[in-house]
């Protein structure tokens, strides 16, 4: 069977899980979604009964379990608590903030965490390795919200180098630091070692007998095998690249689903919340899977043995 | 001839935790302009620094303490390599000297195309168009006898065999014409019929190339060395200890070192043996049955992952029936593949039988279960090639050899101790090495500990897989010998699985060879060596190299041994058999063995043939 089609039925069903866990999480947290809704305010049981009514609470929870799933698969979760719009209408308004700042995450991330890990793994036990670690570990264990208030104390208010708010790409830089710091560091560790590793195999010892210059024998012959290890962890950590904004928004007071999400959560927004992780484990199912066909692209090996399956 | 390399005086030292450890002292040789220069040795000598150290290739922990290496240009210029920058030794790397390397699993690239990886050399060092190195490339895989040359430079190298990848290494080597070739044990991790392949390949180019490229080949093979080289040096812990002709150095050993490695060789002391007739015939009377198996088959379900219901079989063992009579070993060989392991492991029962019937002591073992095998496994033993994998490295030596005697209740623990260290001093091991771990232990003395494991439940029938493959020749003999002795004190019968001819004639009372799942002929020793019926057989001797005789027709096996999962059909041999018959080509004979003399067993379609 075809590796992609193969792929996609595991899809489905993770998906399924992951919303059944969601829907369940949220429907046995304390409290009445009525009161909630009237935001407090007392209210006559027919009116209690009315919003119950409208919010189709009143429907047995396999039945709204059901509606829910079917729901969202179309893409419709439902009306805002609070708002009383579409929760999908919200999201797609606060959307790109989002994905701007992941993807500026993402970018830093990736490219530092390479950078460094290169620099570190093609020397090992040097002091420039030692060193690049160190920051490597920094940047793993430093809070990003601390990060970002440290970014913006800096460069922001002291030296004045980059605007804090504001819209365009000059906006975006320290935000996209503070999320994508963690990531480098994780990628710097782990491109180190797993280049470490290539650069003491048979083969690279093949090409410097064939007098292939220094510089080649990285770019041609190693990164590419380096690199399987640090997509893997790619995939892992876009979890974390998705809190890393969420917290970040906060932090630099950017619109965003972070802001939306938090707002929603204090809100006890339901609707929202529930849209809002639905929304998120899809992206991430989505991400993971695009990580795996990098794997046949970066390694022949496994490309082959998919198609012979 | 002219020198083309002149070593001298080279020390050569690794750096460790431990302090500093001189690998190479005082090395100094000469190779000449278009000469096969062998460098022979035991495993530690000193031959892969030797061949690192005028690459320029040694890891960072060595380094060259003294000595000169002097490259000799085209125009008889003189280029130090030691002192040269690194980017000035890149030119000479791949360009005048080139090498090849021993693991042709682990020496390319993984994702990189073979035709890439050849043509990377070929850009680096000739200033020509891609297209024009494009046609070179191709010329070179024609050149090292690569079939489809077109089609298999786009694939990747696990799409090769181990024989057609160790050819893309020497294409990779003779890309830019080199001045200097060095080998180092090219053709050590492949079959002797894949090995003969590749060393007839380098003699038609050592033959063919009009530059003048000379060949620096390091083996531990003494075989190779007669077959290839005109010149050999011997090392001994890092020193040289001899060289000479190849001719000179074989009939008048100088170095005792040298003799002993030659005298050590198989085929030397069956020729003593011979000569002093050791073989007792009298003794041969003894025909009681100890083991006997009919019909076995094995084979494997493919795992096509959780989706599909694998139909398809890896067709391991097929129809194999034979005898083992009591206090004789059978030897059992073929290439890597044949099936040989899992036909010893079927008759041990480690795996199950898919059919057929285990006879041992008359008694049908086959259907036996785990706790009616307990007392069976007592007196059926298997050794295994590897002594570092099969021991745990977590329990000193005394608590592995006692383990199985407690499991069994063979004894009591203090009777054991004192029986333990009779058992190690019979392996040659001091009983000072019962409290010492594995990983302290060499080689040698890990395989002894083995065969003393295999030893302490008393058993009457040993399966012994390729116990002596990994290691050196002068430590082989010393195992076989042992392995010798205690045949006769411990009155043991042995199947001995080889890959290993010269190992096996010198061994074995039997001789069964495998092919592709099928035993094709079966004989005693003698009869099979001097005179072999089968096609495979005689293809398989014919591509050992010996020392002893001058062979002139090699009979070359072509290709690789097809893939267990679709066997040809009729003689499974028939598509790589070097002159089948017209009968055989139609692929509906069927295969069995028939007995062509007493004792004698042939395949029956290679004997209509005869
Ligand atoms: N990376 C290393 N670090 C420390 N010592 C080493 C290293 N490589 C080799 N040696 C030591 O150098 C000596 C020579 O080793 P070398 O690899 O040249 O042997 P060899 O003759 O090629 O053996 P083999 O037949 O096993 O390939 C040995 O004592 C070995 O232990
Ligand atoms: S039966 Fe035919 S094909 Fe098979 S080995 Fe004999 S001669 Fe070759
Ligand atoms: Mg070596």
């Amino acid at each position: 069977m075809n590796f992609f089609l193969k792929k996609l039925l595991i899809v489905v069903p993770t998906l399924y899980i992951a919303w059944t866990v969601v829907f369940v999480t949220l429907n046995i947290i304390p409290g009445d979604p009525v009161n909630l809704m009237l935001g407090g305010r007392p209210a006559s049981d027919e009116v209690r009964e009315n919003v119950r009514k409208n919010l189709g609470l009143d429907k047995p929870v396999i039945e709204r379990y059901g509606s829910f799933l079917i729901n969202a698969t179309k893409g419709d979760l439902g009306k805002s608590y609070l708002t009383r719009q579409p929760v999908t209408k919200m999201i797609k308004e606060n959307m790109w903030p989002t994905i701007e700042l992941s993807i500026g995450g993402l970018i830093f991330g990736v490219f530092f965490g390479v950078l460094f890990g290169v620099f570190a793994g093609t020397k090992p036990n040097s002091i420039r390795d030692t060193i690049s670690m160190i920051i490597a570990l920094c940047g793993i264990s430093l809070p990003s919200f601390w990060i970002g208030m440290m970014l913006i104390y800096i460069f922001g208010t002291t030296l004045g180098w980059v605007p804090i708010v504001g819209d365009g790409f000059v906006s975006l830089i320290l935000p996209s630091i503070s999320v994508g710091l963690f990531f480098a560091g994780g990628m710097a560790r782990l491109t180190r070692s797993s280049l470490v590793d290539v650069l003491n195999q048979d083969y690279i010892r093949t090409a410097r007998s064939k007098g292939i210059s220094k510089y080649n024998i990285i770019l041609k012959h190693s990164l590419r095998n380096a690199m399987i290890p640090p997509v893997t962890l790619l995939g892992i950590q876009f979890g974390l690249l998705i809190t890393g904004a969420v917290i970040t928004e906060e932090v630099f007071a950017r619109p965003g689903l972070g802001q939306l999400l938090l707002q929603a959560i204090l809100a006890k927004d339901i609707p929202l919340v529930q849209a809002l992780v639905v929304y998120m484990t899809a992206v991430y199912i989505f991400l993971n899977l695009i990580v795996d066909f990098t794997y046949g692209i970066i390694d022949p090996r496994i490309r082959l043995e998919r198609k012979n399956q | 001839m002219d020198n083309l390399l002149e070593v001298s005086n080279l020390n050569t030292e690794f750096k460790s935790d431990y302090g500093s450890k001189q690998a190479l002292h005082n090395i100094s040789f000469k190779i000449k302009e278009g000469e096969v220069l062998a460098l022979v040795g035991e495993s530690g000598s000193g031959k892969t620094v030797t061949s690192l150290s005028i690459m320029g290739l040694l890891p960072n922990n060595a380094s060259i303490k003294e000595g000169e290496i002097k490259l000799f240009n085209t125009n008889k210029d003189e280029i130090d390599i030691l002192t040269l920058s690194d980017e000035k030794h890149n030119e000479i790397r791949g360009n005048d000297i080139s090498m090849v390397f021993q693991e042709p699993m682990t020496c390319l690239n993984p994702t990189m195309t073979v035709g890439e990886q050849i043509l990377e050399v070929i850009i680096r060092h000739k200033k020509i168009s891609k297209i024009n190195a494009k046609k070179e490339m191709i010329g070179l895989l024609e050149l090292v006898e690569i079939p489809d040359p077109i089609q298999r430079s786009n694939e990747y190298p696990h799409q090769l065999s181990g024989g057609m990848r160790q050819r893309i290494m020497i294409a990779i080597a003779l890309a830019c014409n080199p001045k200097l070739i060095i080998a180092d044990e090219p053709t050590s991790a492949l079959d002797v019929t894949i090995q003969a392949q590749l060393l007839e390949l380098l003699k038609k180019l050592k033959n063919s190339i009009v530059t003048k490229t000379s060949i620096l080949f390091i083996t531990h093979d003494l075989g190779i060395v007669k077959e290839l080289a005109d010149r050999v040096i011997v090392m001994y812990q890092g020193k040289i200890v001899e060289e000479g002709n190849v001719l000179d150095v074989f009939e008048r050993p100088k170095h005792s070192y040298t003799n002993n490695l030659i005298q050590s060789l198989p085929e030397f002391k069956i020729e003593k043996r011979n000569k002093e007739n050791i073989q007792n015939i009298t003794k041969s009377d003894n025909e009681k049955l100890i083991l006997s198996i009919k019909n076995i088959y094995k084979e494997f379900p493919v795992d096509k992952g959780i989706f599909k219901k694998s139909t398809e079989t890896v067709k391991a063992v097929q129809n194999v029936s034979f005898d083992v009579k009591e206090n004789k070993i059978l030897g059992l060989v073929g290439e890597s593949g044949s099936g040989k392991s899992t036909l010893g492991k079927t008759i041990i029962k480690l795996i199950e039988p898919t059919s057929g019937q285990i006879n041992f002591k008359n008694q049908d073992i086959s259907g036996f279960n785990k706790k009616k095998m307990q007392n069976i496994r007592q007196k059926m033993q298997m050794i295994f090639q590897d002594p570092f994998a099969s021991l745990n490295p977590r329990k000193n030596i005394l608590d592995t050899l006692m383990e199985p005697i407690l499991v069994h209740n063979l004894m009591k623990k203090n009777e054991a101790k004192e029986y333990i260290s009779q058992i190690i001093n019979d392996v040659g091991l001091p009983s000072e090495s019962l409290n010492r771990f594995p990983h302290e232990f060499s080689g040698g003395q890990r395989q002894r500990i083995g065969i003393a494991r295999a030893l302490v439940l008393k058993p009457e029938f040993i399966i012994a897989d390729e116990p002596v493959s990994a290691l050196d020749v002068s430590i082989q003999a010393q195992v076989l010998n042992l392995l010798e002795t205690l045949k006769e004190t411990y009155n043991l019968t042995m199947i001995f699985i080889s890959h290993d001819l010269s190992v096996i004639e010198y061994f074995c009372d039997e001789v069964a060879v495998m092919y592709l799942g099928h035993i094709v002929e079966m004989a005693p020793v003698n009869k099979l060596f001097t005179n072999p019926k089968h096609s495979y057989t005689k293809a398989l001797l014919s591509a050992v190299p010996k020392v002893k005789t001058k062979k002139t027709n090699k009979i070359l096996i072509k290709g690789d041994i097809p893939s267990p999962i679709n066997p040809p059909s009729g003689c499974v041999f028939r598509t790589r058999c070097p002159n089948p018959g017209i009968e055989c080509t139609g692929g509906d004979i069927k295969m069995g063995l028939v007995e062509v003399e007493p004792n004698h067993w042939v395949d029956k379609c290679c004997v209509k043939l005869d």
